[in-house]
């Protein structure tokens, strides 16, 4: 019997998280964005920086998300990332299709 | 398009992408370190394989990958410059030696005619069990066949109109013949051009169109039509600039009015791809080139053996089929033509050959050497291969630890795979490049060789057949040999090869005979073997040459320039051609640097005799059938035994005061006497020269023997007749000069054109040569043979010696350790370079050994073919002692000198720095 200790995230969702996050924090760096999906998912959700980086790289191809460097708290220079009109556009798009989805394995475990 | 745009922005802003990253990489480890207290670099593992894996995000992966992997292919290639350039430098030569060897074999023996549809196309021969005494009077080749018997070419006149006849296996049937150099005027500029006798079905049968004008046709082939010519489309060119106006134009062959009616297509230069020519001439007009000879007899003898002959096939008859129904009215027609038993029992049998590639009158010559010469190009591109194999594979485990380090660092094993495999294939793509180049070379090289010096009649180009070939040998070895060793090295288990000391390596090594070999160890025994192979054939053939050279030719070859001319076909004949060449004989003696001046009616040692029978009394004529008493003879001015410095040992020699209607006087030479008046003396003796109907000659000197056609050959009796006794109807035409200077022949030369351009200026001037060049000339195959050997030789060597190095070099290297400490423990200097040496001396034996039975093989092949052997070598055996001991001297030489140099670098480690390094 294998133990389940920490899921994976499930794939396909972590650019809808990352993009959720940014939508709810605004601005934010790439350290912030993993903390927060860890922190709201109480520790179920561990965002990989080997997966964190190269998915917010990719949302910078796509132009779904933007990125400065500005002074943080500790007056130490860090990137934040906020979305873009597309990203918000994209996130909208995402939630509805993840919603979809959810829903409909809901319904395939539920019925008897 | 706007992903594509900051595409392209990432792309010339790298630098400050990779910044941004690394920053921000560094910036969330500090914060995580802060938040749980752990070191960062433990928990977030492979930096390296993050940053690489953001990036991919960015680029056009392969595009970007591959441009970057030949980037690093460069530097690394050049960070190890030796190893770069003998590979490169192998490639080259092995690339460039076959695709030069074989687009000439190309040329000269496997390409198709230019002409539509060559393959129904077939050459007629006959073949004769002995020498057909049918044959009467014959122009042109016949060879001897291996089997004995003799194979010629040439047909009479009336067996080609016969042959014509049978349509039903034949759509036409053509004839050509020499037209020989013909003095042509044009503009009132007299030059020299080759001549080609057409049928008129020739053109027509062979398909070829004219480029401008029209074709020579049947009806030009006709007793009593207009003289025209064709010219071919590099003759339109040169001589006459691309003159659109050409055809119309008049132009005066050997005296004689033709007009120039079309150009022949471009690239077609006859059917022979031996022979060149300018000019084709309908075969009817041959009496108005050639006015020496009886040409309306000619035609109609049907025992004059001349015309070369080739059909088109109908469509869907075999040439066996051809054969067998053309065989029946030939037999015939020759049956018709004999007249005696003696000549019933011996009649030429018609057979045909496949003619889509032309004439083979050049193949014959070269085709053996030209194979043997692939042969050997062959095993220097397997050298080659072997050598990059070698050269790879000592470098690959010598990279084992970079490797495992990119490997623990994050880099993908597919990604040092590729980035292994692009710098094989860039350093194969390196010495490709430089093969082409090493191809082009050595083609213009093997044409100046093959041609002797002058324009060899044929076209060569690069084969892009061959070089794609050889190319992908090279590839194919780089990535074989290449990849094998990436696929070991990227299995590594990183940890123990970071622990691993250089030299606790592992080494997969085959045992054999108790001694421990390594891959690269076959490798380059194997080399050494091939390379014996080679340097056994050239050190043979470079023994042949110099046999060659130390033949005693009777005669002082040194400072002799000749050239010839042929005043007769600028309208000199009898007295007044005679008087021109005895001006022209004088006004060369009078020049300056000149010692002494003669004339012949042939060059001396040039492969060209003459000869005939004559009657000698008191010696009876053998039985009908066999070859009586004979001589070959030379026609000479008047101081010839002076400029040749030939010796007369009995008697005068001839001079001025032999004159036409004197006594005919001759020197012979001591063969001639030994043969013919053994043991009395000659001088005051008569013969009968030339048959029955002959002429009385007396003989008033003895020479003694000189070379007369041939190096190889014995000397023939000789006889050595004056040709100012000659009567006018037998006047030499063409003369042959010989001018004995004070220093360099060559330097005459324009001196020679101003003299004879005063005689006359309608004269040119042909074939100004030297005596040492024209003998050269008849042992040019030898010669080129010696020289390609000993090149291919001297480049086995050197790639063997390649491969040694390398690996030996490697081997040290890989040691270092262990001879820092045997150092340390008070090893001398000396016995480190033998470690080394003996390493070295073993493997290079081991190779001659291997070597040896490939030669003794080689040799069993060469002598189960004597008539190959004896076309091959001369004045040795195959199993020449000195020859073989030379080679394994110099092969070893070359083995210990290459593994020397490692040896010496080992002996020069510091044993403090060699402990250290570990």
């Amino acid at each position: 019997m294998e133990a389940i200790t920490k899921p994976d995230i499930p794939p396909g969702t972590l650019h809808m998280l990352i993009l959720k996050t940014l939508a709810r924090l605004g601005s934010m760096h790439g350290y912030g964005v993993a903390l927060h999906i860890q922190q709201t998912s109480d520790n179920v959700l561990q965002v990989e920086e080997g997966s964190l980086y190269p998915a917010l790289q990719r949302m910078l191809i796509k132009g779904w998300v933007s990125a400065e460097w500005k002074q943080s708290e500790n007056n130490r220079r860090a990137r934040y990332y906020h979305l873009t009109p597309e990203g918000r556009k994209r996130l909208a798009l995402e939630l509805t299709g993840y919603r979809q989805v959810t829903g409909a394995i809901a319904r395939v475990i539920e019925a008897v | 398009m706007i992903p594509l745009f900051r595409r392209l922005q990432f792309l010339f802003n790298r630098r400050r992408f990779d910044d941004d990253l690394e920053e921000e990489l560094r910036d969330h480890l500090r914060r995580k370190a802060a938040d749980t207290g752990i070191d960062p670099r433990r928990q977030f593992g492979n930096v390296t394989l993050v940053k690489e894996e953001s990036r991919r995000m960015w680029t056009w992966n392969y595009l970007e990958q591959l441009l970057q992997d030949i980037r690093y292919a460069f530097r690394a290639m050049s960070a190890n410059r030796l190893f770069t350039a003998m590979a490169a430098l192998s490639l080259a030569l092995g690339i460039g030696a076959n695709t030069a060897i074989y687009s000439f074999m190309d040329a000269v023996m496997l390409r198709a005619l230019p002409v539509q549809d060559p393959s129904s196309l077939v050459i007629f021969n006959w073949r004769a069990k002995g020498e057909a005494p049918i044959v009467q009077d014959h122009w042109g080749s016949s060879y001897s066949e291996p089997g004995g018997g003799i194979t010629s070419p040439n047909y009479p006149y009336p067996a080609f109109q016969l042959l014509k006849t049978h349509t039903d296996v034949l759509e036409s049937l053509f004839g050509h013949a020499n037209g020989g150099r013909l003095d042509v005027v044009y503009n009132g500029v007299a030059e020299l051009a080759d001549g080609q006798l057409v049928t008129g079905d020739y053109f027509p049968g062979l398909r070829v169109p004219a480029a401008l004008g029209r074709i020579i046709g049947p009806d030009d082939d006709r007793p009593g039509a207009p003289p025209v010519v064709m010219i071919t489309y590099d003759y339109w060119r040169s001589r006459f600039a691309s003159d659109p106006n050409v055809p119309g134009k008049s132009v005066n062959l050997n005296g004689k009015p033709f007009t120039i009616i079309g150009v022949a297509a471009p690239n077609f230069y006859g059917v022979s791809p031996a022979s060149k020519p300018h000019i084709f001439i309908p075969i009817s007009d041959i009496g108005l080139i050639k006015p020496d000879q009886d040409w309306a007899a000619g035609f109609n003898q049907g025992t004059y053996y001349w015309i070369e002959l080739m059909g088109r096939l109908k469509p869907g008859v075999t040439m066996q089929q051809a054969e067998a129904r053309l065989a029946g009215p030939f037999h015939n027609f020759v049956l018709s033509t004999a007249t005696k038993d003696r000549e019933r029992a011996d009649l030429p049998v018609l057979w045909l050959q496949e003619g889509g590639s032309g004439v083979d009158a050049m193949r014959r010559q070269y085709s053996e050497p030209l194979w043997i010469l692939l042969g050997m190009a062959g095993l220097i591109l397997l050298i080659a291969c072997a050598n990059i194999a070698n050269l790879l594979l000592s470098r690959a485990s010598s990279r084992r630890r970079e490797m495992a380090v990119r490997l623990s660092l994050g880099a993908g094993r597919f990604r040092i795979i590729r980035q292994l495999l692009t710098e094989s294939i860039l350093l194969a793509m390196l010495g490709a490049a430089a093969g082409i180049g090493v191809a082009a070379l050595g083609i213009r090289l093997l044409a100046t060789w093959m041609g002797n010096g002058e324009d060899l009649p044929i076209a060569v180009g690069i084969d892009w057949r061959v070089l794609t070939f050889t190319l992908i040998a090279a590839l194919t070895t780089g990535i074989l040999f290449g990849l094998a060793p990436a696929l070991e090295a990227t299995k590594v288990d990183t940890t123990r090869a970071l622990k691993e000391t250089r030299s606790s390596e592992a080494h997969a090594r085959t045992r054999l005979w108790g001694l421990r070999f390594g891959l690269s160890h076959i490798l380059v025994i194997a080399q050494i073997a091939l390379s014996l192979l080679l340097v056994v054939a050239a050190a043979l053939f470079v023994r042949t040459l110099s046999n060659l050279h130390s033949i005693s030719l009777g005669f002082n070859a040194e400072n002799i320039l000749i050239f010839h001319l042929d005043a007769s076909k600028a309208g000199y004949s009898d007295a007044a051609l005679k008087h021109f060449y005895e001006d022209v004989e004088t006004r060369l003696q009078r020049l300056p640097g000149v010692r002494a001046a003669t004339t012949t009616n042939l060059p001396m040692v040039s492969g060209w005799s003459d000869s005939t029978s004559i009657t000698v009394p008191g010696i009876p004529q053998p039985p009908e059938g066999q070859r009586g008493p004979n001589t070959s003879y030379v026609q000479i001015g008047s101081t010839f035994f002076d400029t040749m410095e030939i010796p007369i040992l009995l008697g005068r020699p001839t001079g001025k005061g032999d004159v036409e209607g004197a006594q005919l006087v001759a020197v012979v030479n001591q063969v001639f006497v030994d043969k013919y008046f053994k043991g009395t003396d000659p001088i005051g003796r008569h013969f009968t020269f030339g048959g029955n109907k002959g002429a009385d000659v007396e003989i008033v000197g003895v020479a003694r023997n000189a070379r007369y056609a041939s190096l190889k050959r014995d000397i023939p009796p000789v006889t050595y007749a004056p040709w100012s006794q000659a009567n006018k109807n037998r006047m030499v035409r063409e003369m042959y000069f010989e001018l004995r200077a004070a220093g360099d022949p060559l330097a005459l030369a324009n001196s020679v054109r101003q003299v004879v351009r005063e005689a006359s200026p309608l004269v040119p001037v042909a074939g100004l040569t030297t005596q040492v060049q024209r003998i050269d000339q008849t042992i040019s195959q030898e010669r080129t043979f010696a020289k390609l050997c000993t090149w291919f030789g001297g480049l086995a060597l050197l790639m063997a010696c390649i491969g040694l190095y390398g690996t030996m070099a490697y081997a040290v290297a890989r040691r270092t350790g262990e001879i820092g400490i045997r150092m340390a423990l008070g090893a001398e200097r000396t016995r480190i370079v033998w470690m080394v040496l003996r390493e070295v001396f073993s493997l290079t034996s081991f190779g001659i050994v291997v070597g040896f039975a490939a030669v003794y093989v080689a040799i069993r092949i060469v002598r189960s073919q004597p008539e190959l052997a004896k076309k091959l070598f001369f004045g040795l055996q195959p199993t020449d002692p000195l020859a073989l001991s030379i080679s394994v001297a110099i092969l070893l030489g070359c083995a210990l000198l290459a593994g020397f140099l490692p040896a010496h670098r080992a002996s020069r480690i510091d044993p403090i720095v060699a402990l250290r390094h570990e």
